[in-house]
């Protein structure tokens, strides 16, 4: 065990990310609404130590009710679009919806018209699009921190 | 591919069983007028059994003879509406609109009470719903309602050229991008009259074990989770980070995405990317060979797995459980012994000795398999570089094809059959598809706080179940 946590240290040493320049904090509710599974095996590396977004006080939160921004993955199905709606009406507002992934733009999607009810924008507001097949977990953690340290999109 | 007659259908289906032909997939035909079965023996043949549907929709049902394939029909109840006669109750698998008594199993007795959980979970994971039936911790009983990703891309397949049409299962699912598009394309040569030539095959495996080796280190990650070991967790996801960027420098995609073609590869590798390849996955393995040690030794961890979420051989062989979980099991059950494709000779599949089929052994499979994956890889890339390569002409071609592949998780299967040079109908049966019924066979009998622990040492995806 101690090997194990010498040796995590000295990688995160070797990585030498950046520390965070002020302290801000966001909660991030994912939402597969059907995807092929990519994007949430790259948003789960986003925690790893290559990553660590934590270190910028972004956390994935069990509740919507907890959430700050609505992370979607994949075209929405038929399926998904109920449940999707509900885990946005939990959230408390103010609100921020993210779609992750070509899928979840809308874009190079497959599959039959009764089966997707379309992409997130469609269903949802959306403030954040995140492009990529799937994106790779920086390309994930410079847009998140885009969403706390860019400029508030208008309305 | 032969049409039964009903009335001989079954006594057909149970003479190949008997046979040690073994069912991998059953589906209804494009036009919903016939029900398929596609079977392999394990020299690796395959062939393919069809019984018209009757006058009165129905076809007989074969669940009881190859319980595997109850989801199957299942699958074609809901989605062509054909009826199985003998298969009662016909709970739903996709109709989602059906009433919660019709999906469920009844749960009777002293204190039971449902916990439902999903289909969005609290962590990053796809979205499915659980169903458990507990008295205080204890389950009973789990009934599993997946298929909230169905995008309907089989269907979305038909009609389009069958080259292009790869696309369509890739697109399936990115954890077993590669397995579903060997399955797909070995499918698709078999139909068109090709095989492939040495060095595609050689591509192929490749590729197939770069998958297994991301796949693997990530799965030990998710049990590392599923107790709640940060350190383990961190220290294989950092493995499998180093892995993705492995098949980015080898591919230009992190998921292999694109790599496999019908009829053809375009994986390049000179004498030196195969060389640094080489030593990167000298470096993974020594790596990871650190982290399973600590792992090993670490009592409070290995303590959580042994005896919990047992699967054992017969309910493996009843199920039609494949990949590690069946291995676990003890059953030396693996799709590349009989595997045409070079770096395959004289592939033994490895078994734990106490081959409990619980969460202690279906995790010990993942580092014996990955020493594995790491083996051919080092044996396929010591051969020299790898250029473009294509398939050649080989048996007469035929208006349907099987192909089967070891994905990460066990035997995935694709079906096509053709009409010229269209896609009639595409069947993809993945191994998580095959394995779903398992997990809840586990869960029955647990503890719902070790729920995530047992649905991680299976590690399934839901988007290449649910299509």
């Amino acid at each position: 065990m101690l090997t194990m946590l010498r040796d995590l240290r000295r990688l995160r040493r070797d990585l030498a990310l950046p520390r965070p320049d002020r302290a801000r904090s966001l909660a991030i509710r994912h939402v597969d609404a059907g995807s092929c599974n990519g994007c949430e095996h790259e948003l789960t590396l986003v925690s790893g130590p290559h990553y660590d977004l934590q270190r910028f006080g972004l956390s994935v939160v069990a509740s919507p009710r907890h959430a700050d921004v609505l992370l979607v993955t994949g075209t929405v199905t038929t399926r998904m679009r109920g449940p999707l709606l509900t885990a946005y009406h939990a959230m408390p507002e103010p609100r921020k919806v993210a779609a992750l992934g070509n899928c979840a733009l809308g874009c190079d999607v497959i599959g039959t018209a009764e089966s997707l009810a379309g992409p997130v924008s469609d269903i949802l507001p959306v403030d954040l699009l995140i492009p990529g097949c799937p994106p790779a977990p920086d390309q994930i953690a410079r847009a998140l921190l885009n969403l706390i340290d860019g400029d508030p999109p208008a309305g | 591919m032969t049409v039964t007659a009903a009335s001989g259908f079954r006594a057909e289906v149970a003479a190949a069983l008997s046979e040690g032909w073994q069912a991998r997939s059953l589906y209804a035909a494009a036009d919903s007028q016939s029900v398929r079965i596609a079977l392999t023996a394990p020299d690796g043949r395959t062939r393919i059994e069809a019984v018209a549907v009757g006058p009165d929709g129905a076809v007989p049902s074969i669940a009881d003879l190859a319980p595997a394939m109850g989801w199957d029909e299942r699958e074609a109840h809901d989605l062509h509406g054909i009826r199985f006669t003998g298969h009662e109750p016909m709970r739903p698998l996709l109709n989602h609109a059906a009433p919660l008594a019709d999906w469920t199993v009844p749960v009777r007795g002293h204190d039971p009470y449902q916990v439902a959980v999903g289909p969005v979970h609290a962590g990053v994971i796809e979205s499915g719903h659980f169903r458990f039936h507990v008295v205080g911790d204890r389950i009973l009983h789990l009934d599993a309602r997946l298929f909230y990703k169905h995008r309907g891309l089989e269907r979305a397949a038909e009609g389009m050229a069958v080259a292009p049409a790869l696309a369509v299962v890739s697109r399936a699912c990115a954890a077993c991008a590669v397995a579903n598009g060997v399955a797909y394309a070995t499918a698709a040569e078999q139909a068109l009259g090709l095989r492939p030539a040495p060095q595609l095959a050689r591509a192929r495996t490749l590729l197939l074990e770069l998958e297994r080796v991301w796949n693997h280190l990530n799965d030990i990650a998710a049990v590392c989770a599923g107790v709640g070991m940060a350190a383990g967790n961190a220290w294989f996801l950092a493995l499998t980070e180093r892995a993705r960027r492995l098949n980015a420098s080898l591919t230009g995609h992190r998921f292999l995405f694109g790599s496999v073609q019908v009829g053809g590869s375009t994986l390049t590798l000179d004498a030196d990317a195969a060389g640094r390849c080489a030593s990167e996955l000298a470096g993974l393995h020594a790596a990871a060979e650190t982290g399973w040690r600590e792992l090993a030794f670490n009592a409070s961890f290995q303590d959580r797995l042994g005896g919990v979420g047992v699967v054992d051989a017969a309910a493996c062989t009843r199920l039609g459980i494949v990949g590690p979980a069946a291995r676990a099991a003890g059953l030396a059950e693996d799709a590349r012994t009989a595997s045409p494709y070079p770096g395959y000779d004289g592939f033994l599949p490895v078994t734990p000795v106490t081959a409990a089929g619980d969460v202690r052994d279906r995790l010990g499979q993942r580092m014996p398999e990955l020493r594995q994956a790491f083996g051919i890889l080092d044996r396929l890339l010591d051969q020299g570089p790898v250029s473009p390569a294509t398939a050649v002409a080989g048996d007469a071609a035929r208006p349907a094809g099987i192909g089967l592949a070891e994905s990460p998780r066990g035997a995935t299967s694709c079906i096509i059959e053709r009409a010229g040079d269209a896609v009639r109908r595409v069947r993809l049966r993945t191994a998580s598809y095959a394995n779903w019924p398992a997990v809840a066979h586990a869960a029955a009998g647990s503890l719902l706080p070790d729920f995530p622990l047992i649905n991680k040492s299976f590690e399934l995806c839901y988007a290449c179940a649910d299509r």
